[in-house]
């Protein structure tokens, strides 16, 4: 990811969580957490349960992310920014459980959110945890809102798998699938095709939906099925020469060890045994070609009936 | 009505791969649907795939790490190195690059992409206790990759990269834990000293349980092949056939390998060696410049007045060496600093019987000191120093040389920070950081040691010269590294007319030590010192010598053995016999071994 990508998802995820943008450039932002944001990037656990036990006003950090370090530098005003004050709430137990740098010297944290970095690293795991499972409606279009009809709508599942090619290396693929709980029709690229439409997180007014002939079960259970078909039709050559490469490596093994156990004294080879059972599995464990499917995050998508037309 | 769902799914592909479905998230998407939520937010779930996205590995075989690591920039053969561990070594393989040339940087590239990949997860990294920190600190600052140092034992368990010395893991509590263990890697630094077979600290890693697994060295034979066979078994046993067909198969003698290009092959199959002479490292150039000084006279009249206490001592004591030794040091110390002098005869006094004549003479030699207000050496520093007007680095062999430098600078406006192996760590980082970031001169007696690094600064000042070369090589290292980028200037502060001015023209026109990097001076000297270091020797001299002239010619007569001794170990190289051309195959990037490999 390019900086200006990272911006633009960092700026997204301090939105979409409430926190406080106090100043911002294509290089860095200053942001004042929100509740939610500071538990998940703050590593305030203590704190945290300390402000839920005794429901005391809770004081968040504030931070500066540098998307770009080399123009961050170049722009001699951010000497100034870096040590620039926050203004302090005042609150005592908050200086007393864990903010002290901001409310008494005014410093604010300064990190690089680059690709690879912890901060970066740490933002993915949060929205990771944060957005897992989702319910929403699509929003009608504006005649259609006023209409005396009530709207059906259909609703579908929609999950995002990631599959692992896995041996001693791995390749991935991301499978975003559809799946209409009302007639069975599977859709290939569903996320994308989600992002194209207004989706609201509220039923809207003077709809209906659709009961569904398809259970949640059966609808995973036709999604999976319509993975599997889909990976069998790959070349899985890549796993025949894991397997090659593991039938090597333990004819390499055997061979040593068999003239080992053959040689050693009898007071030796169950420690020898041991050894080579240990180094067997090591191989195994190495080289064994496997497929696995996880999910990223799953939900449901209650759409305006017949999309198939619109797909 | 509900069915919980079993939380795997297998289905079979072909005869080589089944498809595992993980199911475990579906029950929860149930959960929900019943209660109606709590659903997530829209923008963060569509976060959390753009972070898939951006992290997915596409390919199996190229390098993801290097988009994770910005601030650093691996050297070509380091890349190449980790290519060739990653998809032809499978993971399992021995780093035996010569000194200087990145094996860290390598074993972080390596662990990183495994790690991206998401096929490491609990590493083990097993170092000397001295390299523990650096390590800890390499892997955390240029790979982003959190290690921690093994201090509690809940660590072992907790922390997902554990970085640990060897002995203290083989000890019991923490041995049980360890074995208890799988690793989905193991790195061990400074591998050869597990070449042998029955040492506890072999048997122990040899239990150890690993998916992959680095060895690193920079001498993976040293002085038997039976050491490499050894090395190669704990990282793929049968490598080399079972010890019996390996001697039949490749050694005449144990340090005369046959066969020598079948062993090349498989040894190319496990082991990568990249040397500093396959041109894939560019160092800067160093220049030398000499800075012959004057004394001024209080100065001399202190050096001719030691000068003739310790030739008179050393008469008394009917010419024993092994206790006139530290007298030879007085006279290296004048020429340092009178303080350093001055704390050795305070000792000496002290040491001396109450009622002895010495004391004495020695109470003379303080009286002389006393005379003494100015200090050659030091005002010029202080002139070069203004001139170089940048970063640079002063050594010297006396502490109290340093603590006087330290104190001179403070005092002409100069910021200078000391620094020496007595320092505890934290200390040392300290004095670093002030260094790069504050202070213009660091002040150093200590070259040797790990962890200073300092690529920035590219002036040395030799204030006064260690008698030992390796030492000398180890000042100039610590800045003429991988990542100097500028040509590195030399200074060497010396004396007309004392000993040290004997010893540079030893050190500079004879081993010729300043300005190129001699390859393999340690295995020169060790040839040379069979008797006696070097050291040892030019203290002899010191002491035996009638006159100058006498001291010219045994100069001389070193620098011709040293000389003899570099030719030698050259001629040797060339013959096939020499043990280590039987590594001269692996890893390098030449057509000849393109092809060698899985």
């Amino acid at each position: 990811m390019k900086p200006q990508q990272i911006r633009k998802f960092v700026m997204r995820y301090l939105e979409a969580t409430d926190c406080r943008i106090i100043e911002k450039s294509p290089a860095h932002v200053t942001v004042k957490f929100s509740p939610e944001a500071d538990k998940a990037l703050t590593n305030r656990s203590y704190y945290w349960s300390f402000i839920e036990r005794t429901g005391a006003e809770p004081e968040t950090m504030t931070c500066t992310f540098v998307f770009d370090p080399e123009k961050m530098r170049q722009n001699p005003d951010n000497d100034n920014k870096q040590a620039g004050t926050v203004p302090s709430s005042g609150s005592i137990l908050g200086a007393y459980f864990g903010i002290i740098p901001t409310a008494f010297s005014g410093r604010v944290a300064q990190d690089i959110v680059t690709y690879g970095s912890r901060r970066l690293e740490q933002i993915f795991a949060a929205v990771k945890a944060k957005g897992k499972y989702i319910c929403l409606f699509e929003e009608p279009e504006a005649q259609k809102r006023t209409s005396a009809v009530s709207s059906g709508y259909t609703t579908w599942l929609g999950v995002n798998f990631k599959v692992e090619l896995l041996c001693d290396m791995k390749r991935e693929e991301l499978h975003s699938l559809g799946i209409s709980l009302a007639t069975g029709e599977i859709v290939e690229q569903f996320h994308p095709f989600m992002l194209a439409k207004r989706l609201s997180p509220r039923l809207p007014a003077n709809t209906h939906i659709t009961r569904g002939s398809l259970t949640l079960h059966k609808g995973l259970v036709q999604l999976e099925h319509h993975l599997e078909k889909r990976l069998k039709t790959y070349d899985h050559d890549w796993a025949a020469k894991a397997q090659e490469r593991m039938g090597a490596e333990l004819a390499r093994i055997d061979s040593y060890y068999d003239d080992m156990l053959k040689t050693a004294e009898d007071d030796n080879k169950p420690l020898i045994a041991e050894q080579y059972a240990n180094r067997k599995a090591e191989i195994e464990w190495q080289y064994r070609p496997r497929i696995q499917v996880s999910v990223i995050n799953c939900g449901l998508f209650h759409l305006q009936s017949e999309p198939a037309a619109a797909l | 009505m509900r069915r919980t769902v079993s939380p795997d799914n297998i289905r079979t592909v072909n005869e080589h791969v089944e498809i595992h479905f993980d199911r475990t998230w579906f029950n929860e998407l149930e959960t929900r649907v019943e209660k109606n939520g709590p659903w997530d937010d829209w923008t963060l779930y569509q976060l959390a795939y753009e972070a898939e996205q951006a992290g997915l590995v596409t390919s199996f075989d190229d390098l993801q790490c290097l988009a994770h690591i910005p601030q650093l920039q691996p050297l070509p053969h380091q890349i190449e190195t980790a290519k060739k561990v990653l998809n032809e070594m499978r993971g399992r393989a021995i780093l035996a690059d010569e000194v200087g040339l990145g094996k860290t940087i390598e074993a972080g590239l390596i662990l990183k992409e495994y790690m991206i990949r998401g096929l490491v997860r609990k590493t083990l990294i097993l170092v000397p206790a001295s390299l523990v920190l650096q390590w800890v600190r390499e892997l955390n600052q240029k790979f982003g990759i959190p290690a921690v140092a093994q201090k509690k034992a809940y660590v072992w368990t907790q922390s997902d990269v554990v970085v640990a010395s060897i002995d203290t893991a083989k000890r019991e509590p923490h041995r049980e834990i360890v074995l208890g263990m799988e690793y989905d890697m193991l790195i061990i630094d400074e591998a050869h000293k597990l070449k042998n077979k029955k040492t506890t600290n072999y048997r122990f890693v040899n239990e150890i349980r690993k998916k992959y697994c680095l060895l690193l060295t920079a001498t993976p034979i040293q002085n038997d092949l039976n050491e490499l066979y050894n090395l190669i078994t704990l990282l793929k046993p049968g490598q080399l056939g079972g010890q019996g067909h390996f001697l039949a198969n490749f050694v005449v003698d144990k340090r005369l390998p046959k066969n020598e290009d079948r062993l090349q092959q498989e040894l190319s199959q496990v082991m990568i060696r990249n040397r500093r002479g396959d041109g894939n490292v560019e160092f800067t150039k160093r220049h030398v410049k000499n800075i012959p000084l004057t004394l001024s006279d209080e100065e001399q009249i202190l050096y001719d007045s030691v000068t003739r206490f310790v030739k008179q001592r050393f008469e008394e004591s009917e010419r024993d060496f092994g206790s006139m030794f530290s007298l030879v040091t007085l006279q290296r110390e004048v020429c340092s600093s009178r303080d350093a002098v001055f704390v050795t005869l305070v000792n000496l006094f002290k040491k001396t019987p109450q009622h002895s004549p010495v004391r004495q003479k020695i109470w003379e030699l303080v009286e002389i000191i006393k005379s003494i207000q100015a200090n050659t050496k030091a005002e010029k520093t202080m002139e070069l120093i203004r001139d170089i007007n940048d970063k640079a680095i002063v050594f010297t062999e006396y502490r109290a040389s340093q603590e006087y430098l330290v104190n001179f600078f403070k005092q002409h406006q100069i910021v200078s920070v000391p620094y020496r192996g007595g320092m505890n760590r934290g200390k040392k980082d300290w004095m670093m950081d002030l260094f790069r970031n504050r202070a213009q001169v660091l002040v150093a007696t200590e070259a040797g040691g790990e962890g200073i690094n300092l690529q920035f600064c590219n002036h040395i000042i030799n204030f006064d010269l260690p008698w030992n070369p390796m030492r000398v090589e180890q000042r100039i290292g610590r800045v003429h590294r991988l990542g100097q980028t500028k040509d590195v200037k030399i200074y060497n502060l010396s004396t007309r007319g004392t000993i040290e001015e004997h010893i540079l023209t030893l050190l500079h026109e004879k081993i010729n030590l300043f300005e190129t990097v001699i390859g393999e001076l340690d295995t020169i000297l060790e040839r040379l010192e069979k008797s006696s270091s070097l050291e040892t020797n030019l203290y002899k001299l010191i002491l035996e010598s009638e006159s100058d002239d006498d001291i010219r010619s045994g100069i001389e007569r070193i620098g011709q053995t040293f000389k003899e001794a570099k030719q030698e170990l050259e001629k040797e190289k060339t013959l096939p016999d020499y043990p280590d051309s039987a590594l001269d195959a692996p890893g390098r990037f030449d057509a000849k071994n393109a092809e060698v490999g899985p």
